[in-house]
């Protein structure tokens, strides 16, 4: 049996700003939590791949599709990079850029007078 | 028109004598090639030879040297329908410290194929030689020889001051693809002239030494040519890995596949997994064909490269590591032998038929007498 959800409080919104991130444990689970421009987004701090606490990675952004021998830079703070194997995961979504199947487990962020809420 | 049976990827025909050359060759060069010849120095010695001691032809001269012997002694003795004809003793140009020398010497070289070779029977099929070292050269030798139809790919040696994905190189593969034709490197020069030596770690001691590891460089050129995306830039572009050997393949797409799931934006060119690349460009020869002492290793090999698209049969005729295409191939799971025999070379030639000279022509029912 699963436990019925609830919104369980993890921050406040200005804390999240000015730290970067915040990884909290909720119900034993650790998660890390991120804003991305006015959206705020939590994932499980394991990487699917190797079990890397993966919320520890730099946010980034990253080189986009371009044309054999061109760089371009974009996606600025809205990549996550595992801090072990380099596994870049969209902030937004929680998938891996290459392999779409692998992705990061997220839960749902709710907001409320300046306070941050999981819902787990 | 029967469809050919047997197509060999690798068959080596030589020069019988040095100035056999100089009619293709500009006056200025005469006495540098009737001195040095093709002059990328070093090298190994093999205590067997590197030629077949039954290969000799009917007068006595070099194995592969006499295009109407070797129809006899290799093409019908197996019933092959076509050979792709790779050269002999002069693919290493590209590693002679002069250019302009490589560059006259390719050209040389195709004029005297076409008349030699090409003319004497439809059996044979040209690589067009290139020297990889000054590419405008390269790319003008190509456009001059894709015009003869006979010509099915351009060639160079796979040994190389640098790796082949390099945009120095991009000049070739841009004129291969304009023509529609295949890029093949073939092994055997690495070491000598101006290329690296044949390991990171140096020079091998003896040629068996040398021999054993020239899938190293093959692992790094087809590595460089998909992490540079020369496969992005030139989609149709196929490249043809020539006796450089097969079972290093999955290790090395799979390592690929691995760490592009970390370096990607390395490489932000790259639109699929770096093996899905190698399948669909790159092709390899059987010979030397891996002998494992389960053979079914090889066949799981084999599924591991999609050799149904990506291997073709090759035989290094007359080179001592010869593979007889009766027994070569016996380990190999049927339904891959007949493409590995023919379909794949059909399909990247475009040799669909028979050629008329051949029995399998003039027979009225498929099928027929040859095994």
């Amino acid at each position: 049996m699963s436990s019925p959800t609830a919104r369980y409080p993890v921050c406040k919104v200005e804390d999240l700003k000015s730290e970067g991130r915040i990884i909290t444990t909720v119900k034993g689970v650790e998660v890390g939590i991120f804003s991305v421009g006015d959206r705020y987004y939590a994932w499980r701090n394991m990487c699917p791949h190797g079990a890397a606490p993966v919320c520890e990675g730099v946010v980034c952004g990253t080189r986009l599709p371009s044309l054999v021998y061109e760089y371009k830079y974009g996606r600025e703070q809205e990549i996550l990079r595992c801090p072990w194997h380099g596994w870049e995961f969209d902030l937004t979504t929680g998938r891996h850029l290459v392999d779409q199947d692998v992705k990061l487990r997220g839960y749902p962020v709710e907001v409320a007078e300046g306070q941050l809420y999981l819902v787990m | 028109m029967a469809k050919p049976r047997i197509i060999d990827a690798d068959v080596h025909n030589a020069i019988a004598q040095p100035k056999d050359l100089l009619p293709y060759l500009p006056r200025a060069w005469h006495s540098y090639w009737l001195s040095a010849g093709p002059a990328y120095g070093g090298g190994w010695v093999s205590p067997i030879s590197v030629l077949r001691k039954d290969a000799k032809t009917d007068d006595g001269g070099m194995p592969g040297s006499d295009p109407h012997y070797m129809l006899k002694h290799h093409f019908e003795k197996y019933g092959i329908d076509y050979g792709i004809l790779t050269g002999s003793g002069i693919l290493g140009i590209s590693v002679n410290p002069n250019p302009d020398y490589a560059n006259v010497l390719a050209s040389a070289y195709n004029d005297w194929l076409i008349e030699t070779w090409m003319k004497a029977s439809p059996v044979y099929k040209g690589s067009i030689l290139i020297n990889h070292s000054d590419p405008q050269a390269a790319a003008k030798e190509i456009d001059r020889m894709a015009k003869h139809k006979d010509m099915v790919q351009v060639i160079m040696c796979s040994a190389s001051r640098m790796l082949y994905g390099q945009r120095f190189f991009h000049p070739i593969y841009e004129a291969a693809e304009r023509n529609g034709l295949p890029v093949a490197f073939h092994p055997g020069t690495e070491g000598r002239g101006i290329s690296g030596p044949p390991t990171p770690s140096g020079y091998p001691t003896s040629y068996f030494e040398w021999h054993n590891i020239l899938p190293i460089n093959y692992m790094a050129h087809v590595n460089s040519l998909v992490c540079e995306g020369v496969f992005e830039k030139f989609p149709k572009l196929k490249v043809v890995a020539i006796e450089g050997g097969i079972a290093w393949l999955p290790h090395l797409m799979w390592r690929m596949d691995k760490n592009y799931k970390g370096l990607r934006d390395q490489v932000p060119w790259l639109k699929r997994l770096p093996s899905e690349y190698i399948l669909e460009h790159i092709r390899l020869t059987t010979q030397p064909i891996e002998e494992p002492r389960n053979s079914e290793h090889l066949n799981q090999i084999l599924d591991m490269v999609d050799a149904g698209r990506t291997v073709m049969f090759s035989s290094d005729y007359p080179h001592w590591d010869f593979d007889n295409p009766r027994m070569a191939l016996a380990p190999i799971r049927k339904d891959l032998r007949s493409r590995i025999l023919a379909d794949n070379a059909m399909e990247l030639y475009g040799l669909q038929d028979v050629p008329d000279s051949s029995p399998l022509a003039t027979e009225s029912s498929e099928g027929g007498v040859r095994p």
